[in-house]
């Protein structure tokens, strides 16, 4: 019997990703746990200290940076979720109202298309407290006003969340429009014959029969949350101090430092295992919620 | 109880009053107007200001229209401006940035196109797995993989050229951009397959022949989506790029984050916009595409 | 007590005519059938009438009061719709509370209305669950049930049992027509199948094109239609419609050369010699053989054969035309593509129509 190229052209065109996935993901996974185990320093150094292995993380937890990322991180999670609620807002007005569809949703979601580095650098402008909209304002007369937020630490994370705001609401609102849309317009037709107020029509029968669609925004919001970098950098770089550090950004600032190899490693997995707490329970909600549409339709 | 005979044609009975527009309505679009206005407005700072000189910036009315519309700004942030130890503007990352782009793209849509297909098509047993595993891996910090990957590229030789940022931004991209592909081909019914393979055509036939002419819708949004997503990377390239290949953001965010002296707010915004133009033409352009682009890989976050 | 009527009635989309000044009103406890095929105006003019989008010009009455200006809550209609549009986060029960939340009614009235549809739709086991753990005719019965509780005066279906497989759709056509005769209410109930119309309705309003081609009876539209349209609408298989000329002496002749008689056609006004037929014979009024008085009798050749069980259709060669007759398996049982056979058609039977304007002579 000669070679079934049939059955094995598939399996090694497959090679290159199986490969990619086992080295670039799964190794290098296990490669940072394991160099977060040891005191690696400037290079990386693989005999583990079995009568303390977790060293790194007692020193990660005992750092003030650290805290306040991740305290920093909850701020972010929480003031960004209004992105959510915003874009909810804007989807529902615009499918309400068809006029203007395409303007609207052209002008919500251009943020998207751009780099968050420009964002940054934008509202970094607006925020300077000499010459952007707090000059503005006061010149107006309205000196009481104050838009000086990324000089002070106790408001510069609000700063960050508003631009992060500004930029992914027109996401949120896509995928809240598309939702909306899928609804039949009977229900719709429906309601209007039964009189209920539209209030209660969106916050009864429209919001549950999307809760598949906020369940996806959350998943993707705290992801981004997470990962949150680039913002980070060309608003604030971090400051002023520590008080915009974020995760992302204190893992990678401990990874650049040099000389600190494991405990960066250890910021690393701690940026994984937030990732899987928060983000396993969403996904396992969505498979169950799916399956549970799955079971109902058949 | 029967049909009455109908008035001459023409003429109207009961006429309704033209309906006007709702207070609703009126309600909706003013609050819509307001958000658009919102949203405008770093996009309207930005492009005024980089038209401004810096005597009129210094007077403090971020929102006044340029006096005198100057190029200035946009000419010396594309060609003299200091980022970092160089002083050449951004013309430099433009093109680290293009250059990057290209064999990112081929790299990166190549091999997720024929893994997408292999998992989608051909029964493969372990595919089911393999999916999942993709899947868990697109939600992967990038911070925890980051060390093992710089090694692996400096051991390739690569680390510091355009080709490690390339080579990254394909790993990165390959779990999403797969699982999109996959999800496309799997609604091709799998009998054309099997017809196809009675009439002896082989894996690559197949894929060149049949999928790939198939395949022209979801190629143009993935090509969208990778496109605004390498151009608009900081932290890869800031991570893999070392000083030879910096892209766009890169250089952007060291002119206008490590600058001495006088802030040139002109040059900056300026700088900005230029590293913004290329994926906002695309979105004006294609936004239609955008916007499927966005609803694929919403997973890609 | 509400009597519906529409008046002068024209929708435009856009520049699109859709409806152009229509007339058309039922009693009180009518059932009414708005029948036609897809594209004809029919589901339009009930939106009107449910209000849920508005005429262009025109005026719609309920009883007395004119409703054309009023929101669809305050009309006092009950909607069935296609998809049902059941509430799905909701459970039986709460879809049938939803509707009457906005109307005010004291508590226990609402709860003794809920308890009345369960018990009067057999729905009763089924009020904790949701839609999605329905089955096709049980959310079909709940989307009645919402109407119901109403207590509207007018009741609108939408195309309810196109969603429906074949048995099901028989069982709640019986259903639907059960509680019209218990209930009393007056129905505008949209369809484009003809069985229905001529099951349920009491009226049946026949459209074609934005306009209402015969308002009638089930009875008058089958045996009188009231022009071509309807001829070849109501009836399966459709009407057989043969050109022929009008002869001196109440005759007509065919276009193969056979005569027709007429003599004992209801004539409104009878055609002068020379003028242009239609004549309509059913296919179901044919006879193989009998001494009924013909007002025509052909010998043709068998083309092809149906067999339903029930029934035999045949497909007869006249001329280049096929003429369709249905026959009893017994007499038409033997015959085989290719045989003669003799066909005849009884005179009181007999639809005419003016070839030139279509209407019914």
């Amino acid at each position: 019997m000669g070679i079934r190229w049939s059955r094995l052209t598939p399996q090694l065109a497959l090679a290159p990703a199986v490969a990619l996935t086992a080295i670039a993901f799964i190794g290098s996974i296990g490669w940072t746990i394991l160099l977060s185990l040891t005191s690696s320093r400037r290079l990386p150094d693989y005999t583990i200290d079995w009568s303390d292995p977790l060293r790194q993380y007692r020193r990660l937890f005992a750092d003030l940076g650290w805290n306040i990322a991740l305290s920093n991180l909850i701020i972010l999670a929480i003031g960004s979720a209004l992105a959510i609620v915003f874009g909810f807002v804007l989807a529902a007005m615009i499918e309400r109202e068809r006029r203007g569809e395409d303007f609207f949703r052209t002008v919500f979601l251009y943020p998207l298309a751009i780099s968050l580095i420009v964002t940054g650098v934008a509202w970094r402008w607006i925020f300077n407290p000499s010459l952007g909209i707090e000059s503005f304002f006061h010149s107006l007369g309205m000196t009481w006003v104050s838009f000086n937020w990324l000089a002070d630490g106790r408001t510069a994370m609000y700063a960050i969340i508003l631009a992060s705001v500004w930029q992914s609401s027109g996401f949120y609102m896509a995928l809240m429009l598309a939702g909306l849309k899928a609804i039949n317009v009977e229900i719709w037709s429906a309601a209007r014959m039964d009189g209920v107020a539209l209030w209660r029509v969106y916050l009864e029968i429209i919001i549950p029969m999307m809760k598949f669609t906020f369940l996806t925004c959350a998943i993707l919001l705290s992801l981004g949350v997470i990962k949150a970098y680039d913002i980070i950098v060309a608003m604030t770089n971090g400051g002023p101090g520590q008080s915009t550090w974020l995760p992302a950004y204190f893992t990678i600032k401990a990874m650049s430092a040099k000389g600190n190899l494991a405990f960066a490693s250890a910021a690393a997995a701690m940026m994984l295992a937030i990732t899987v707490v928060v983000f396993l329970p969403l996904v396992l909600l969505t498979a169950w919620q799916q399956r549970a549409r799955k079971g109902a339709a058949g | 109880m029967t049909e009455t005979s109908s008035p001459p044609a023409g003429t109207v009975m009961f006429p309704r009053p033209k309906k006007r527009i709702r207070g609703r309505s009126i309600a909706i679009l003013v609050f819509l107007t307001m958000a658009a206005l919102f949203f405008c407005i770093p996009l309207y700072v930005l492009v005024t200001t980089s038209f401004k000189t810096m005597d009129q910036i210094r007077e403090g009315a971020i929102f006044s229209l340029p006096e005198v519309w100057t190029f200035e700004a946009w000419r010396y942030a594309w060609d003299e401006a200091c980022s970092g130890i160089t002083c050449e503007g951004l013309k430099r990352g433009f093109v680290n940035s293009l250059e990057i782009l290209f064999p990112s793209l081929i790299a990166s849509i190549a091999i997720s196109a024929v893994t997408g297909y292999a998992l989608a098509l051909w029964s493969v047993r372990w595919a089911g797995g393999f999916l999942f595993l993709l899947f868990l891996c697109a939600f992967v910090p990038f911070q925890i993989i980051m060390y093992p990957l710089i090694v692996i590229t400096v051991n390739m030789g690569i680390y510091g050229s355009i080709w490690a940022v390339a080579f990254i931004h394909t790993v990165l991209a390959m779990p999403v951009l797969t699982l999109i592909f996959r999800n496309y081909y799997k609604d091709i019914p799998p009998d054309i397959i099997k017809a196809a393979v009675m009439d002896n055509g082989s894996f690559w036939r197949i894929f060149i022949e049949i999928i790939l002419p198939m395949s022209g819708n979801i190629l143009i949004v993935v090509l969208i989506m990778q496109i605004t997503s390498i151009w608009n990377d900081y932290l890869i390239g800031v991570t893999f790029g070392g000083l030879g290949a910096q892209p766009m953001t890169v250089n952007l965010a060291n002119m206008v984050t490590v600058t001495t002296g006088t802030v040139s707010y002109n040059v900056n915004m300026a700088a900005a916009l230029q590293t913004a133009i290329p994926p906002l033409v695309i979105y004006f352009v294609l936004g239609k595409f955008f916007v499927e682009g966005i609803a694929a890989g919403a997973v890609k976050g | 007590m509400p009597r519906v009527s529409f008046e002068h009635i024209v929708k435009k989309f856009g520049e699109v005519m859709v409806l152009n000044s229509l007339n058309l009103a039922v009693d009180d406890g009518d059932f009414l059938v708005l029948l036609g095929p897809s594209g004809c105006g029919k589901t339009t003019l009930l939106n009107l009438l449910a209000g849920l989008s508005d005429v262009t010009s025109g005026r719609i009455m309920i009883g007395n009061r004119d409703v054309t200006e009023l929101d669809p809550k305050d009309r006092r209609l009950a909607m069935v719709f296609q998809s049902y549009a059941l509430y799905p986060t909701k459970t039986v029960r709460g879809n049938l509370r939803f509707g009457l939340s906005a109307s005010k009614l004291p508590q226990e009235e609402i709860e003794k209305r809920i308890a009345w549809a369960a018990d009067m739709l057999q729905i009763g086991p089924l009020m904790d669950r949701r839609p999605a753990q329905l089955s096709g005719g049980q959310r079909q019965r709940v989307a009645i049930g919402r109407a119901l509780v109403k207590h509207a005066d007018v009741l609108l279906f939408d195309e309810p049992l196109s969603n429906l497989d074949a048995k099901l759709r028989t069982e709640m056509r019986m259903e639907i027509k059960k509680l019209h005769e218990e209930l009393n209410p007056t129905v505008v109930y949209v369809t484009h199948d003809q069985i229905e119309a001529m099951t349920m309705a009491t009226r049946i309003a026949i459209m074609n094109g934005g306009k209402i081609e015969q308002f009638g009876t089930p009875d008058d539209v089958y045996e009188r239609p009231a022009n071509l349209f309807v001829a070849g609408f109501i009836g399966s298989p459709s009407m057989n419609l043969l050109p022929a000329t009008v002869e001196p002496g109440g005759q007509a002749r065919l276009a193969d050369g056979s005569p027709l008689d007429m003599s004992a056609y209801a004539f409104g006004a009878v055609p002068p010699p020379g003028t242009a037929l239609m004549a309509g014979l059913r296919p179901e009024h044919f006879a193989l053989a009998g001494p009924a008085e013909a007002a025509c009798r052909f010998t043709l050749k068998v083309r092809h054969i149906e067999r339903t069980g029930s029934d035999v259709m045949l497909a007869l060669a006249f001329g280049e035309a096929t003429l369709t007759v249905r026959a009893a398996p017994a007499d038409a049982g033997h015959l085989r593509t290719g045989d003669p056979v003799s066909v005849q058609f009884p005179k009181d039977r007999l639809n005419l129509f003016d070839a030139g304007s279509g209407r019914r002579i």
